[in-house]
């Protein structure tokens, strides 16, 4: 790198200059019933990975806490992936109880009315009795489904404003052919924290606090000398997405016994196989859309899809992390780690579960920050919060959000 | 049940760690106990297991990974809890992550696995 200071995006260079954001859209019940309609209604929303149905008759249930929404994503006979409400026509009764499975039909333990696996109703019991009720339009309510690199999307409208496509606004472009599906193997780690979901978005969005809240778990393997702040380097964005590229410090070379020992077994997700690299099969480091400016000590490519979405992708599987709203004041964070394959022996067991914990308490780092935050924000004494030039991304996503609440965002002037 | 189940030949020595770590099946369920301990004993625990872990496994490696004997089992449960101590010994210096709420409890799941 000739000067990385030329690649540390400042939101001057980005035309941001909202540098105070009210706290109030952190803490009113009024701001998170606008969230819900605004946003959560009308953009799409990632809920999955299409290779969690690959078969027919694969089916799914998931729960959308900020839209409490129950949705049941069935692949077809003929192949097709669909979503719906998991609520029977009759009257209501989330039908699918289990979270995952394969069936052909679903049943409604209340009174036995049967779906198709593609929603249709197919039996009313004594149905002389509902005359009323058209069966061919008495299906299952679908929500509105497409995909993208392996993960699937809904989107809640009834008439979505853009296509997926034009909702992922060229980040989609800068990532095709990006080899998520190399790494089919999640573990997957959740919890409900009392914050604004919005906290949790902004500490993805900016490695200004690794150093300092992240000082003994990320910070030896990822600050390097050259970049203390850890900046974010080469930011780009894509209508209300972005991406921005973060090193790590190849210089790290841990001495503690059980890690070492954990890295001796296999690779963390998180580590970079320098091996692999060199042999010119290194997964997404490989990928032109990440790391366009090939800084040798390359660490991960964060991206974020709007609204609550930050993809983390490493040389040995990615991170996906997802943050529901539930209410202004409490959230769920999920966490999903992805490798290239279920642990094959003991040892590669043992190292996953270290790996797991190691990750997982760098997010409850990050959690616990955003719980205090919360408490000060709710404390009252202040009604901004400040978002300096190093945290451009913070700036464009408080721009965003305040445009998808005006009812724009979605690609109208 | 555990207690009717000693470990394999050459960790009995383990035993008062099995006590504790050998009965837990999850990684919820070691992350409460790191939480709930103190250092001396996560230290206590630390010293006695990790520089063993290569002899653990050398030794399980000798078994199916699902069909361990309820011998090796417990061993391997009892050296799962280093995943965590390793954590508190090895990161922390402490055996809560700082400024977490506690008890903090997070739900883990495997996918489709085992």
């Amino acid at each position: 790198m000739a000067n990385l200071s030329e690649h540390m995006t400042k939101a001057r260079d980005m035309g941001l200059d909202n540098g105070r954001v009210p706290v109030e859209y952190y803490t009113s019940a009024d701001y998170f019933r606008r969230e819900q309609d605004m946003i959560f209604r009308r953009a799409w929303l990632m809920v999955g990975r299409v290779d969690e149905v690959p078969e027919p008759g694969d089916y799914i249930v998931r729960d959308l806490p900020t839209l409490k929404a129950s949705v049941v994503i069935a692949r077809g006979k003929d192949g097709k992936v669909r979503a719906f409400h998991n609520a029977c026509s009759h009257r209501g009764v989330a039908l699918v109880c289990q979270e995952r499975g394969n069936a052909m039909t679903f049943r409604c333990p209340y009174h036995a009315w049967v779906y198709r696996i593609d929603g249709s109703l197919s039996a009313i019991p004594a149905e002389q009795d509902f005359p009323h009720v058209d069966k061919a339009t008495s299906g299952l309510a679908p929500i509105h489904l497409d995909s993208w690199a392996g993960f699937i999307f809904l989107n809640f409208a009834q008439e979505p404003e853009a296509t997926l496509p034009q909702f992922l606004a060229g980040l989609d472009q800068m990532l095709e052919g990006a080899p998520f599906e190399q790494f089919p193997f999640c573990i997957r780690v959740t919890d409900e924290i009392d914050c604004n979901w919005k906290n949790l978005v902004n500490a993805f969005n900016e490695g200004y606090h690794v150093a300092i809240l992240h000082s003994k778990t990320l910070r030896p393997a990822v600050v390097p000398k050259e970049n203390p702040h850890l900046h974010y380097l080469d930011v780009k964005h894509f209508g209300p997405h972005s991406a921005g590229t973060v090193q790590r410090n190849f210089d790290y070379n841990p001495q503690a016994p059980a890690l070492t020992w954990v890295y001796a077994q296999m690779l963390p997700t998180s580590a970079p196989d320098i091996a692999a690299i060199e042999e010119g099969r290194a997964g997404f480091y490989e990928h032109p859309g990440i790391n366009r400016l090939k800084i040798p000590n390359f660490g991960t490519e964060t991206i974020t899809i709007f609204p609550n979405i930050s993809i983390q992708p490493l040389a040995n599987g990615y991170l996906f992390y997802q943050f529901w709203p539930i209410n202004e004041g409490r959230m769920r964070t999920e966490v999903r780690i992805y490798s290239r394959h279920a642990p094959r022996t003991l040892r590669e067991e043992y190292a996953m579960a270290s790996t797991l914990a190691a990750t997982r308490d760098v997010v409850v780092e990050d959690m616990a920050m955003s719980r205090l935050q919360q408490i000060g924000f709710e404390s009252g004494g202040k009604t901004h919060q400040q978002f300096g030039q190093n945290e451009p991304l913070l700036r464009m996503f408080t721009r965003d959000y305040e445009a998808y609440l005006q009812g724009k965002g979605m690609g109208q002037p | 049940m555990t207690e009717s189940v000693n470990l394999p030949a050459g960790f009995e020595d383990l035993a008062p760690y099995a006590a504790v770590w050998g009965s837990l099946e999850t990684q919820e369920e070691r992350y409460l106990q790191r939480q709930h301990s103190t250092m001396k004993d996560l230290k206590a625990y630390y010293d006695a297991t990790a520089p063993r872990l290569n002899a653990i496994f050398d030794h399980l490696d000798q078994f199916p990974m699902d069909a361990l004997p309820d011998s090796e089992a417990l061993l391997y449960r009892t050296a799962l809890g280093l995943t965590e101590t390793a954590m508190a010994i090895e990161v922390f210096n402490q055996p809560r992550v700082p400024y977490a709420p506690f008890p903090h409890k997070m739900a883990i799941e495997w996918n489709e696995y085992r």
